[in-house]
């Protein structure tokens, strides 16, 4: 009976311990910080959409002595003394920086929004529809090209407004709560930054008006970031509502005109399907033996063919076909049967490794894509190196129009060449096969641009960067979707683009 | 000469047998110092699956087909006290789309089972501790076709068992499986409806639960069961998205299990089908094994006659 209930004991004991095991997954922590520079002279820089840095309005605010700014701090210092743990979660949350944080929430937006609709009984793929974007398929299905095209204008909507706010934070010169009342106890760093208007607000604001723009499902959950990004300057002693008010002002109004570019940029057109005939002949009468065909069943449409038409930012029509890539090996070429054989060799025996950077850099359905995947290593860059949140907001802005100029210029390639896949030659894939065609690779334009630009903003990453780059051009071979040519001319060619995006960082007036 | 020749006969049916033999879940032991080698084939197929609780099939796949070969031992510590341990060589394959096969040696299982209580009118109560680690670094999370998810295991198991004297019996059983966290190849992914910057992914833990009724007697061993696997825990697969290792699974599966073991060599099969599940394949599996009994013992009684 003894050795029955030890047993019983031993059996629950071990139960209990291994369901009670402790599973918290660690992501990184963000803290806080005082930006290394303060950048004062940021209402200088220059924009991208506003035609100056005054072109929209801020009201004086009133003086540090005036009985209403009094009032403001007096109800700041109240509301500091009655925040809950969970108020204080979001100040900490929102205090690794404005740009960082809706910079993140829109590559969750995209990773979440990234799922290619499925086909219905008669075969078809239903194409989302941006007035029922929760239907299914949801709107929008956040690939590659629609992803660098939301984070572009994201980045930008955010760097113009911020321009405009350091303008007028420099113009009215409104210490931060804490700077003018020494008993306003902050909950975060305080700077020398003048307060008004509050860069967060700003930041919020466009942010949001992109965003629902952009992921028009999303109001709810957009609309409680918006107000809790605002509130937290608040519950953290970092603003007054003044600050905020204005911010949010400018950050709207400023957004709502990037987003008069976005509606006439040619997105509406990007899924033309009509195109293809066209591209197909074309490419044809160049001397293609063999088209891209979709190796999807039912056969989808090709994503976005007709993306290549849609307005770039850093260099003009005319510049982008000068520097299209030339065409790729003809499909009975030794070339190409080189780099099937290569391809064909790892089909038969991948390595972990090769398994493993295919893996990594894959960023594929449900992720944030390739123009997220950079978009978060630069704001970590930024993060690490203490930028303000202006010079965070160039960064980004700087990278994301390479982004989008990277997806515009390879998608007129890929159509232009409309060149196949391995997949029609017999090989597999590790990572899931992309619906659109080989020539040039995605990934490498991405990376090629995105490692240059970064690596001119932070030379000291420069050589890491550019491996990075080179390891997720060599993914796309690891993985078995792409030719080793469409990865080192997409790669040649993403750093052509990149250079058009570094030159003007170069004579924006910021002078990093 | 003969030890060879029974070697290689558990190295052919090796080859060409998965398991659920004799099982860390039944009421049967070995004897005390008597040891069991087993081979299974297993074969596990599925067309349609539930993407979330949304029945499908998928062209890009078809059908979908993972087959192990499992190398097992059972050896009796005591008649109340066995060990069971086996490795599975795993591979995977569709028959339409251009998804790469996987294929691995998976996670080593070892388990003691302990026969808690045995009463005089059959009814017994029987205890098992387990737990398993994989043997490869096999990519996880690119699934349906990764051998595995890549989970460190641990399982508590209790089996409640009755036997007639005719033969018949009915057994009942409950296990909690602890699963541990993995590591991806990726560095962010999307699960629980968010994205997690981590290569880390929290694995939900598992239970199952299972009710089986047979004849057992003679070395003949004949059993109906129904059994339910389920998830604590985890997310969906969202609408036409492919499945991931936080995935709720879930399945409920009916089938038969046999054993013929005349002497000290016998056969098992088994088949089950999967008639309710979420996030996961409607599989049918069937699996036959080969299993040979050495009893020490024996033999070094024989020994001593001779």
């Amino acid at each position: 009976m003894k050795k029955i209930f030890l047993s019983f004991i031993i059996l629950i004991a071990f139960s209990v311990f291994v369901s009670s095991c402790n599973k918290e997954l660690e992501e990184p922590l963000r803290e806080a910080y005082i930006p290394t520079r303060l950048d004062e002279k940021g209402g200088t820089w220059k924009t991208y959409i506003l035609a100056n840095s005054d072109e929209i309005p801020v009201a004086e605010p009133k003086a540090a002595g005036s009985a209403e700014y009094q009032a403001e701090i007096a109800k700041l210092k109240t509301t500091i003394s009655t925040i809950t743990p969970e108020n204080k979660k979001a100040v900490t949350y929102w205090g690794a920086g404005a740009v960082y944080r809706w910079n993140e929430i829109a590559r969750e937006l995209s990773a979440r929004y990234n799922i290619p609709p499925a086909s219905n009984a008669e075969g078809k793929y239903p194409v989302p529809d941006a007035t029922k974007p929760l239907a299914d398929p949801k709107f929008p299905f956040a690939n590659p090209p629609y992803v660098s095209r939301a984070l572009a204008y994201l980045s930008v909507a955010q760097y113009d407004a911020l321009v405009a706010a350091w303008n007028y934070k420099y113009k009215y010169n409104r210490k931060a709560p804490a700077k003018n009342d020494a008993s306003v106890s902050a909950l975060l760093p305080v700077s020398d930054l003048p307060s008004y208007p509050s860069e967060d607000a700003v930041v919020a604001a466009a942010s949001y008006t992109i965003l629902v723009a952009m992921f028009p499902g999303e109001v709810p959950l957009l609309d409680a970031k918006l107000a809790e990004a605002k509130n937290a300057r608040i519950w953290g002693g970092m603003n007054v509502d003044s600050d905020i008010s204005a911010g949010d002002a400018l950050g709207k109004a400023v957004a709502a005109k990037v987003m008069g570019r976005a509606r006439t940029d040619g997105m509406g057109a990007a899924n033309n399907q009509t195109v293809n005939a066209a591209a197909i002949a074309n490419a044809k009468a160049m001397g293609l033996k063999s088209e891209w065909l979709s190796q999807e069943l039912p056969a989808r449409p090709p994503m976005l063919p007709n993306y290549g038409t849609v307005q770039t930012w850093n260099f003009d029509k005319t510049a982008m076909i000068a520097m299209r890539p030339g065409p790729p090996p003809a499909l009975d070429s030794d070339e190409f049967n080189k780099a099937l054989d290569e391809l064909k060799k790892i089909d038969k025996s991948q390595t972990r490794e090769q398994a493993r950077i295919a893996n990594y850099w894959s960023d594929g359905a449900g992720s944030y894509t390739p123009p997220g995947h950079w978009h978060r290593a630069a704001a970590n860059l930024c993060f690490q190196n203490k930028f303000s949140e202006l010079a965070t907001a160039r960064t980004l802005a700087l990278l994301g129009t390479a982004e989008m100029d990277a997806a515009i210029a390879c998608w007129d390639v890929k159509n232009y060449y409309y060149y196949p896949r391995p997949q029609q030659f017999g090989l597999k894939t590790s990572v899931g096969l992309p619906n659109f065609q080989s020539y040039t690779s995605g990934h490498s334009t991405f990376s090629g641009a995105a490692a240059h630009v970064l690596g001119s903003i932070f030379p000291g990453e420069a050589e890491k960067l550019t491996a990075m780059a080179l390891e997720a051009s060599n993914s796309r071979v690891y993985g078995l979707i792409h030719f080793r040519f469409d990865c080192q001319v997409g790669l040649d060619h993403g750093k052509k683009i990149g250079q058009y995006a570094v030159a003007r960082g170069k004579a924006d007036g910021s002078g990093l | 000469m003969k030890l060879l020749y029974k070697l290689i006969l558990v190295l052919v049916g090796g080859v060409c047998l998965h398991a659920n033999a004799q099982m860390p879940h039944d009421a049967i032991y070995m004897n005390k110092n008597s040891l069991c080698i087993a081979a299974t084939y297993s074969n596990s197929q599925w067309k349609e699956y539930w993407e979330n609780n949304l029945k499908r099939e998928n062209f890009n796949i078809g059908t979908h087909t993972t087959q192990s070969v499992m190398p097992m031992i059972a050896y009796g510590i005591t008649k109340k006290l066995n060990l069971l341990a086996g490795v599975p060589y795993v591979w995977t394959k569709t028959s339409a789309g251009n998804l790469m096969s996987q294929k691995g040696i998976q996670d080593l299982s070892v388990f003691v089972k302990y026969n808690m209580v045995q009463t005089e009118s059959g009814l017994s109560l029987h205890g098992v501790l387990g737990g398993s680690v994989p043997l490869t670094n096999y990519v996880k999370d690119f699934l349906p076709m990764s051998i595995g998810i890549g989970s460190k295991t641990l399982t508590t198991r209790l089996i409640a068992h009755y036997r007639h004297n005719s033969g018949f019996y009915i057994t009942a059983h409950g296990s909690y499986f602890f699963r541990s966290n993995i590591k991806v190849d990726r560095d962010a992914y999307q699960a629980d409806d968010r994205v997690y910057n981590t290569n880390e992914v929290r694995i939900p833990n598992a239970t199952d639960v299972a009710a089986r009724a047979g004849y057992y007697k003679k070395g003949i061993q004949a059993e109906l069961f129904i059994d339910k696997n389920t998830c604590v825990g985890g997310d969906y697969i969202r609408r036409n998205d492919m499945p991931f290792p936080t995935n709720n699974m879930k399945s409920t599966g009916v089938g038969f299990y046999g054993k013929y073991q005349p002497k000290n060599i016998g056969f098992t099969i088994m088949a089950r089908r999967v008639i309710d599940g979420e996030n996961m394949g409607q599989a049918t599996t069937l699996s036959a094994g080969f299993l040979y009994q050495i009893n020490f013992k024996t033999k070094s009684a024989e020994t001593a006659k001779q």
